[in-house]
């Protein structure tokens, strides 16, 4: 039981830090959702720190790093509001595609590593919630390949994208469990329709359409995979957060200790220091469970699954308080779009919405309840 | 970052389990599994077996005669001694004023105290309360007047838990009106036994006799039995304060409660309802990550790397999860959870419980449960003190 960074981890933190302290000031990031929320240059500049090749293996030019290094680089970019698709790249694409042919792999891991491929999972459709056994895509097979007809809503950065990651269904009905594919979809393959948008949170997505889309097997047994990923992408969701909420905290502390009414720093009301204990509770409750998250992405599915579960869980209740409190906490500045804090409380609220939000999570959790109870149950 | 417990950690956790297992008598973890009303015989019996083995001053380093275990290690002992049903050790004596006694007493009274504090056999209360001295602390009334070898103490003392059993206190008295109201408190060692000391019982709203009022009039204390130096008391209470460590969280019997929770859920055939099922599993996460902020607090006081500074955190959120744990409880119970018998409390008793026997502890645990967020500093207390961290003023 060990819960400090090594060296080499606190290091890692460091770069982040620096680079984001150095190249990703609040009013660059304003700039870029003010122009839609392209980030392909942000994510570009996380490749030459090396981060885009964090969890793709050695052999694939990648650093082949784990959970932990992937938490503190999420942490990291969560402090500094980063509105780059990392864990999309990043993350959860090589975690997909290490369930691929060893030639599917060589030809996406390097380009993954070096960044010149964003590559991001599309499974979101529009009647699925946040169930990922839904998938109505078709997946046919045509000649030497596959070809896919559907429709993915709001898949990050989906239009900046040189490929996708699609779930589509080889055989069963909409909700099996069975018969769902992972397939790769590379921009511009016919038939293929891509229309971006920008998001709540400063950044882009796309509505994708397939129709009979020449489309790559990664594997046909896919929703064990998508889980996986979709758990590490919950993981370092967690990790974002706990960055975003760090920060957007101690921006509120500082706030608190500066502004002044009725001739006194506002920090000095009883009203307001009890709700800053009440969000520092959360906080220290979400970097707690986001340390969970991380530790258990190596467990078997099933503990996975419901830790992770868990952990959204927590987080979800925190990033609404944190969130929804430090914008009260501030007054009328905290609602304006020139003032900082809005767009962590913004950021805050789009995680809610991604991979479950906490009403989905707490039948997950609930569903997979075991007699035992605590960390170790 | 590793969440398991080391090979050898979990070698000690085996240890301390069929210790456990083998020396914890079964009619008291009965007693303890069902929420059935534990005797002063039950409470000492168990500190007393832990005193043999050198355990009930089970935080005491090897100098003072503890087992000298890490913060790991302690935190093991707590765990499987709480999952096994093994009753709270009352912490009046070898969590509270045996460390201030190590810290601040003198050379006498640690061989004095210390020896009867670890076997179990000398019951100690605390004295720090008082009817106008709540959260106010340092507003203690309670008079020690110096005259020669003695101290004269006059005066009252509240909320005394379990105070009926005390064979010895240990009191904030003041011993001077002088400049700030801390700076006059000073730090006693009272024999109950003395001629003046009386104890009276407070009943609370579930029917029990848990705490007193004690009550002092001309009570002679020997000038010895005064700890550290005069008016330098509140510094040993805070140490006192401080030295509550991550038990504070109470999360083992949470945990221990809420597998006793979820049983008694399917009993009353509620696990299957939805409503109530996620009820638990909101309960069980805030579980989990309560139990994951003590790990961390574990963990940096292990590696000495990092420190937290959350002990306010603990006691807010350990209390309120007691209490939830405590209303479920008694939510489960239902419309049986309403009979009022007292006698129903009692292990073995063999009465008409008018529904469900189980049940009948459901609603006064569930009351007497108020006070987790009352006692030991009050929970605003506690947000005043983790604000005063956070905003650094």
């Amino acid at each position: 039981m060990d819960f400090d960074f090594t060296d080499d981890q606190s290091s890692l933190r460091d770069a982040v830090a620096r680079w984001v302290e150095k190249g990703f000031s609040f009013e660059r990031r304003h700039a870029i959702a003010k122009a839609g929320g392209k980030t392909r240059d942000v994510y570009g500049e996380l490749a030459e720190l090396g981060l885009t090749g964090l969890a793709v293996p050695e052999a694939h030019g990648g650093m082949g790093f784990g959970a932990i290094e992937a938490m503190v680089v999420s942490e990291e970019l969560g402090r500094g509001l980063v509105n780059a698709p990392y864990a999309q790249g990043a993350l959860i694409a090589p975690l997909l595609l290490s369930a691929a042919p060893a030639g599917v792999q060589s030809t996406w891991l390097p380009k993954i590593a070096d960044a010149s491929a964003l590559v991001v999972l599309a499974h979101q459709e529009r009647a699925a919630r946040y169930r990922l056994d839904h998938v109505e895509t078709k997946a046919v097979p045509a000649g030497a390949g596959w070809a896919l007809s559907g429709a993915k809503s709001v898949v990050p950065a989906g239009d900046e994208a040189d490929a996708w990651i699609v779930p589509a269904r080889l055989s069963g009905a909409v909700g099996d469990a069975a018969g769902i594919g992972l397939f790769i979809v590379e921009k511009g393959a016919s038939g293929a329709t891509v229309s971006g948008f920008p998001t709540q949170d400063g950044a882009r997505a796309a509505q994708l359409g397939f129709n009979a889309t020449p489309a790559t097997l990664i594997t046909k047994d896919g929703l064990p995979v998508l889980e996986h990923a979709v758990d590490a992408g919950i993981a370092a969701l967690c990790a974002e957060a706990v960055g975003a909420m760090d920060k957007l905290v101690a921006i509120t502390v500082e706030y608190m200790n500066t502004r002044k009414q009725f001739g006194v720093v506002i920090a000095s009301f009883q009203a307001l220091r009890h709700r800053i204990a009440d969000v520092k509770m959360q906080l220290e409750l979400a970097r707690s469970m986001s340390y969970f998250a991380s530790l258990k992405m190596g467990d078997a599915p099933e503990s996975r699954r419901r830790a992770l579960a868990q952990a959204k869980l927590q987080l979800g209740t925190s990033m609404r308080y944190v969130g929804q409190q430090c914008i009260q906490l501030h007054g009328g500045i905290g609602v304006t779009d020139e003032y900082i804090a809005s767009h962590y409380f913004k950021r805050l609220t789009v995680m809610e919405m991604t991979f479950g939000d906490s009403m989905h999570q707490l039948g997950e959790v609930s569903a997979r309840m075991r007699d035992t109870a605590g960390v170790f149950a | 970052m590793d969440l398991n417990f080391t090979p050898e950690e979990q070698v000690f956790r085996q240890q301390i389990r069929a210790w456990v297992a083998e020396n914890l008598p079964k009619d008291i973890s009965h007693k303890v599994h069902n929420s059935l009303h534990l005797t002063r015989d039950d409470m000492q019996r168990w500190a007393r077996i832990l005193g043999k083995q050198g355990w009930h001053g089970y935080g005491w380093p090897k100098e003072f005669g503890g087992p000298g275990w890490s913060a790991v290690q302690r935190h093991l002992f707590e765990e499987e001694t709480a999952l096994a049903g093994a009753p709270r050790i009352v912490p009046f004596g070898p969590v509270m004023v045996a460390p201030v006694i190590m810290a601040f007493g003198s050379p006498e009274q640690q061989k004095r105290h210390l020896p009867g504090i670890m076997s179990g056999d000398v019951w100690w209360s605390q004295g720090y309360s008082e009817p106008g001295s709540g959260s106010d602390l340092a507003s203690v009334k309670c008079k020690a007047e110096r005259r020669g070898d003695y101290y004269l103490v006059n005066g009252q003392k509240t909320w005394t838990t379990l105070g009926q059993y005390g064979e010895w206190i240990f009191c904030l008295v003041r011993t001077s009106n002088e400049g700030k109201p801390q700076t006059g408190i000073s730090f006693l060692l009272i024999d109950m036994k003395s001629p003046g000391v009386s104890v009276r019982p407070i009943i609370t709203l579930d029917g029990g006799h848990e705490v007193n009022e004690v009550w002092f009039d001309n009570v002679e204390v020997p000038a010895d039995n005064l700890v550290g130096e005069e008016n330098k008391g509140w510094t040993y209470a805070k140490y006192l304060l401080a030295h509550e460590r991550t038990g504070i969280g109470e999360v083992n019997r949470a945990k221990r409660e809420l597998e006793r929770l979820k049983r008694v859920a399917k009993t009353e055939g509620l696990y299957d309802d939805g409503r109530f099922r996620d009820q638990i599993a909101l309960l069980e996460v805030d579980i989990v990550a309560l139990e994951m902020l003590i790990l961390r607090v574990i963990s940096a006081a292990k590696s000495g790397k990092q420190t937290l500074d959350v002990a306010g955190l603990l006691k807010i959120r350990g209390s309120e999860i007691q209490q939830r744990y405590t209303e479920l409880m008694m939510l489960a119970g239902g419309p049986f959870s309403i009979p009022f018998i007292r006698e129903a409390m009692e292990a073995g008793w063999q009465g008409d419980h008018f529904g469900a026997a189980h049940c009948a502890p459901f609603a006064p645990t569930y009351f007497n449960f108020r006070k987790t967020t009352i006692y030991g500093g009050s929970n605003e207390v506690q947000r005043n003190i983790v604000a005063q961290t956070v905003l650094g003023s």
